[in-house]
């Protein structure tokens, strides 16, 4: 068995609006459109997740919260109905995925290894949420590539942003880790929003684009900041101020998966891709793709990582 | 008034899931006592406020009459499901939907199938014994945006809507005390508060209660809730008190122990 690798990381985030606006046939509710530029993004990150063929994809979702650990779904076949608890008039999704049990166990065995509270969901009646089960669908709708889902423990908001996300470093060289050990391709996607200010009330008519636009000016200043760093490979300067960015733009990149990715894939200093931006009730979306296969050569993963993670302790 | 009787409950599955660990098998039996004494007080309805059951757009109601299904929770799925059958009133549901705006509040029905009901209005719903057909439940979200305030203001609003078609009704405010919880794995027949500190402070607050001395309970919760990580800012209480228009004569612990480090009392208020 060759020794496997990560191929890219998506920036792929997921209001649920995106699944209504699209109307596949899995959603029950139906809608007139709605925030194309973002649905068009997708559609062009799922071009090149195509071009990718990975073995795997996984997904690290901030709306499966878990106190005791870093948790990883461990059923090969999870299936059922999805209603989203805060946007059910959106999101009633029939989904069913295959997961790659090997891959996620490995990936919690190395997690162990490292430090981290780690834990295998069995349970078959388990019902995925809805943050992965809209970053997957819009990704890769064809439901045809094997996932390992991973939770978000709640460490940065029970302890601190900068303790919590060094688990979430520790978290991502524990997936490189599994990744290599198990031979796979695998592309990780982080479920997150960037500036995470929003609405409190929902138009008559959700998908009303009249009413879409940031729900903050300096919410918008931060995204675009962030992003045109992003764009220029400037991944340093990404992370030294991220913490900032999440107090001040209430960003949902605290959740960890932003930090679990670039963890895992070594904080490649490499331009990311930027197929769109748009707002969803107010806050920021970007759907990014940072393509590992333009990074090659010795990147000092696990040292650059580390170095990253007594960073963030500080 | 239309309200015939006040219980503050736990939302941690873990008494239903798990009744074999002393503490939580403790816990479970004090909600089944209280249910007795709900039952007791034959309400027409029961209004629940869960802080498991997150919203952060307008206001959530279920107004859904019937609904079945089998719940997993995200956290304690190891321990087995959950499965629920549950009864709304949804016509006193409708009409909290109608009164929100009215009071400044944005408010939407939920009426899907499938819908998730979290697991704390579940978990209780089968130890109190509520939530049939004969005592249907009015459920209304906690939007994390709302504070103690709000939330007095909506469960005021949902008695006088439950009263407003003749209907008495319970109260039931569901969610955990001090919040500090053991972030690895425990053997749960050792399970104990997280922080000593914690414990204490839980203990003064509900012997406040106890005492019945709203004004003091008042006065301390701000504190309490900050010292204590208390779930969601105590706005469970919240919930009690906007319904008992902020006065009780005292209160009856049936319960009290650690959830896995945190603090949980099943009690039952004297109105």
């Amino acid at each position: 068995m060759s020794q496997g690798e990560i191929i890219a990381g998506f920036l792929a985030p997921h209001p649920p609006h995106l699944v209504y606006g699209e109307n596949p046939a899995q959603n029950e509710p139906k809608s007139q459109g709605g925030w194309e530029p973002l649905r068009w993004a997708y559609e062009r990150a799922r071009a090149a997740l195509e071009e990718m063929r990975p073995d795997v994809l996984l997904v690290h979702s901030p709306h499966w919260m878990t106190s005791v650990g870093h948790h990883f779904l461990g059923v090969e076949r999870l299936s059922g109905k999805s209603v989203d608890p805060i946007f059910p008039n959106l999101f009633r999704y029939d989904f069913s995925l295959n997961v790659d049990v090997e891959l996620a166990e490995a990936c919690a065995e190395e997690g162990r290894k490292a430090g981290l509270v780690t834990k295998m969901m069995r349970n078959p009646n388990f019902r995925v949420d809805y943050g992965t089960i809209t970053t997957l669908h819009m990704i890769r709708p064809q439901w045809d590539i094997p996932v390992v889902g991973i939770s978000a423990n709640n460490s940065p908001y029970y302890l601190n942003t900068e303790e919590g996300l060094g688990e979430m470093d520790v978290l991502g060289r524990a997936t490189l880790a599994a990744i290599r050990k198990t031979g796979r391709r695998a592309v990780l996607l982080a479920s997150n929003t960037l500036s995470h200010w929003h609405f409190h009330e929902e138009p008559a008519i959700p998908e009303d684009m009249s009413k879409e636009h940031p729900q903050s000016m300096a919410g918008y200043q931060w995204d675009m900041r962030m992003i045109e760093l992003m764009r220029k490979g400037h991944m340093k300067e990404v992370f030294e101020l991220l913490p900032k960015f999440i107090v001040e733009a209430f960003a949902e990149v605290k959740s960890g998966a932003f930090t679990w990715m670039h963890a895992a894939m070594g904080y490649p200093q490499v331009p990311a891709e930027l197929y769109g931006y748009g707002t969803v009730i107010g806050t920021g979306n970007a759907v990014m793709c940072w393509d590992m296969r333009n990074a090659r050569g010795p990147a000092p993963v696990h040292r650059g990582a580390a170095e990253r993670s007594s960073a963030l302790a500080v | 008034m239309s309200v015939v009787s006040a219980f503050l409950v736990p939302g941690n599955p873990l008494p239903v899931l798990k009744p074999a660990v002393p503490a939580w098998g403790d816990l479970a039996q004090a909600m089944r006592k209280a249910g007795l004494a709900l039952a007791a007080s034959r309400p027409d309805a029961v209004l629940v406020y869960s802080t498991q059951w997150i919203a952060v757009l307008d206001q959530l109601w279920i107004t859904r009459r019937h609904t079945t299904g089998v719940h997993v929770d995200e956290n304690w799925y190891e321990f087995g499901d959950l499965p629920f059958d549950i009864h709304a009133d949804e016509k006193v549901a409708a009409a909290c939907v109608e009164a929100c705006p009215k009071n400044g509040v944005h408010a939407r029905g939920v009426d899907y199938d499938g819908f998730p009901i979290d697991s704390g209005t579940i978990a209780v719903s089968g130890l109190l014994g509520i939530g049939g057909a004969d005592r249907p439940l009015v459920i209304g979200s906690n939007n994390v945006y709302h504070n103690g305030e709000v939330t007095e203001k909506l469960a005021a609003l949902a008695r006088d809507c439950a009263a407003a078609q003749g209907k008495r009704v319970a109260v039931v405010g569901v969610g955990g005390l001090s919040g500090s919880v053991f972030r690895t794995e425990i053997d749960p027949a050792t399970d104990h508060f997280a922080s000593a500190e914690e414990d204490r402070w839980n203990r003064r607050v509900l012997k406040v209660m106890e005492e019945g001395d709203v004004e003091q309970l008042r006065k301390i919760t701000p504190e309490y809730a900050g010292a204590a990580r208390v779930d969601m800012g105590f706005k469970h209480l919240h919930w009690i008190l906007g319904a008992l228009d902020g006065a009780f004569r005292g209160a009856h612990v049936h319960g009290y122990g650690p959830l896995y480090g945190s603090g949980a009392a099943v009690v039952e208020f004297k109105i």
